[in-house]
């Protein structure tokens, strides 16, 4: 009996691992084409900025994951709308330097890539807000992400240009 | 092979230091508004009038959320590669300059030159002013703080940049926490206008103004004719030909006096060297006296208005 079991579980591993791949994958299309959405929490302190994300996904756990992600390349290509008297923030790169860096941006996006250096702080451990829309899951997570640091890192990159660029 | 190559490195190296524009200076100022509202102004007799102006001396020696303030933005400017203009220090550096302006004398004993102009001119000078104004709010127990800060360009007077509004009303903030906030919430997007102010400079040039009028005892004016047109035309054509894509507008020509506005001057001069208002306007007082040999004084107000008087120096 042991051992059928062992068999069985072993003969879905990879099944359940695709899914999981293929769920990723798919939380991945969602940031690329902007199937997120982004709402200002608070003025954090100098240099960040306190965002909720909302991220969808079957499993609730990924969504709340590519918050990560999304926050990074929402506050890059998206911008912050303004919320009542907290003004909003425009995007840190424009679709001319995307199209221009679109190598270096895959890259930084990539899983594990480093994008996660410029997200300090989130409420995942839990404290995620998690709706059930249809047969997906939208997660919503506060994500505070170093502003200053990411658009120095970028002008370092010569992704987006300084202010003192010209100059 | 090295030799081509150390000299290429080279005249790149030279070309690359000719073409940096030269960076504007910035400086953080309370506006009059603000100075008005906190009782900081000096009143003083205007030929008969009695005129107002802020005391900034007082602002900045009374006021620490003032002080706070500047120092955050000036923070936060230099982060983005523009150290501020500190006012204080400017102020007091004209103070200086002044008290050793009155003692210095020559061994003969006569003093330094200074006209009456010159006195006029002694004040603190910037390319880009940043004119701050708050006001705290109060609802009940409830405060919030309502903040505008306007980007001046000194050259144009225009407002090239902005961010304004008011903070969510709360019961127990204070003041410099409600000072930090707004500009935090509002600095980037201050930024991004004078990005695009930046972008409009090196796309169309410097935007000044540029004033001719004529010395009573001149004996041309701007209607004498020189090789079959009137001065005013052929300084037109002038202006059509060193101004970026010939962009400038004419306000009001007489005989005594031309005034253009929305000059947009060149920010190189054809050698690669960065240039000013001051050092464009020279080329066309040279070109009135060796085409035309009248004589021409070149004259500033402000970084980005050059004042010149023919008919003498």
């Amino acid at each position: 009996m042991k051992k059928r079991i062992l068999i069985l579980l072993l003969a879905l591993a990879p099944a359940l691992a695709f899914g999981q791949a293929g769920k990723v994958k798919q939380a991945n299309r969602d940031t690329q084409t902007w199937r997120y959405e982004i709402e200002p929490v608070t003025v954090g302190l100098q240099g960040t900025v306190v965002i909720r994300v909302w991220s969808f996904s079957r499993n609730p756990v990924i969504a709340g994951e590519q918050a990560k992600k999304n926050a990074v390349h929402g506050v890059m290509f998206k911008g912050i709308p303004t919320l009542e008297r907290m003004p909003g923030k425009k995007p840190l790169v424009t679709p001319e330097e995307e199209v221009n860096s679109g190598q270096f941006l895959g890259q930084f996006f990539a899983d594990g890539g480093d994008y996660m250096r410029y997200v300090s702080l989130t409420n995942s451990a839990g404290g995620e807000e998690v709706l059930k829309v249809g047969k997906e899951y939208k997660v919503g997570v506060v994500v505070a992400v170093s502003y200053n640091e990411l658009r120095s890192y970028l002008e370092s990159k010569a992704v987006i240009r300084s202010l003192d660029s010209g100059f | 092979m090295k030799k081509i190559v150390l000299t290429l490195a080279l005249a790149l190296l030279a070309l690359t230091g000719f073409s940096q524009a030269k960076k504007p200076t910035i400086m953080v100022v309370p506006s009059d508004v603000w100075c008005n509202m906190n009782g900081y102004m000096v009143e003083f007799d205007n030929q008969g009038a009695w005129e107002k102006l802020p005391d900034y001396n007082a602002a900045l020696q009374s006021d620490p959320d003032l002080l706070l303030a500047i120092s955050k933005l000036g923070e936060m400017m230099a982060e983005r590669g523009f150290p501020l203009k500190d006012l204080g220090a400017c102020l007091r550096q004209l103070r200086n300059d002044a008290a050793e302006m009155s003692v210095t004398m020559a061994s003969d004993g006569s003093d330094v030159a200074e006209s009456p102009v010159d006195k006029l001119k002694n004040v603190a000078k910037a390319d880009i002013w940043m004119q701050l104004t708050y006001k705290v709010n109060e609802a009940g127990p409830k405060r919030s703080l309502t903040f505008n800060l306007q980007g001046i360009d000194a050259y144009s007077s225009k407002q090239i940049a902005a961010a304004s509004g008011t903070g969510t009303p709360s019961f127990s903030v204070e003041l410099p926490v409600l000072i930090e906030e707004s500009i935090l919430s509002n600095i980037d997007n201050f930024n991004n206008q004078l990005q695009n102010h930046f972008d409009d400079m090196f796309a169309n040039g410097r935007e000044v103004a540029l004033t001719l009028r004529k010395w009573n005892s001149s004996p041309v004016d701007f209607e004498t004719e020189f090789g079959g047109d009137e001065l005013s035309f052929q300084i037109e054509d002038w202006m059509a030909n060193h101004t970026v894509n010939g962009r400038f507008s004419t306000q009001d020509v007489s005989e005594n006096r031309m005034i253009f506005e929305q000059v947009r001057i060149p920010l190189y001069a054809p050698n690669g060297r960065a240039i000013d208002t001051r050092t464009w306007a020279n080329d066309l007082r040279k070109e009135l006296q060796d085409k035309y040999n009248i004589d021409a004084k070149l004259s500033m107000k402000g970084l980005g208005q050059a004042v010149i008087t023919i008919g003498a120096k």
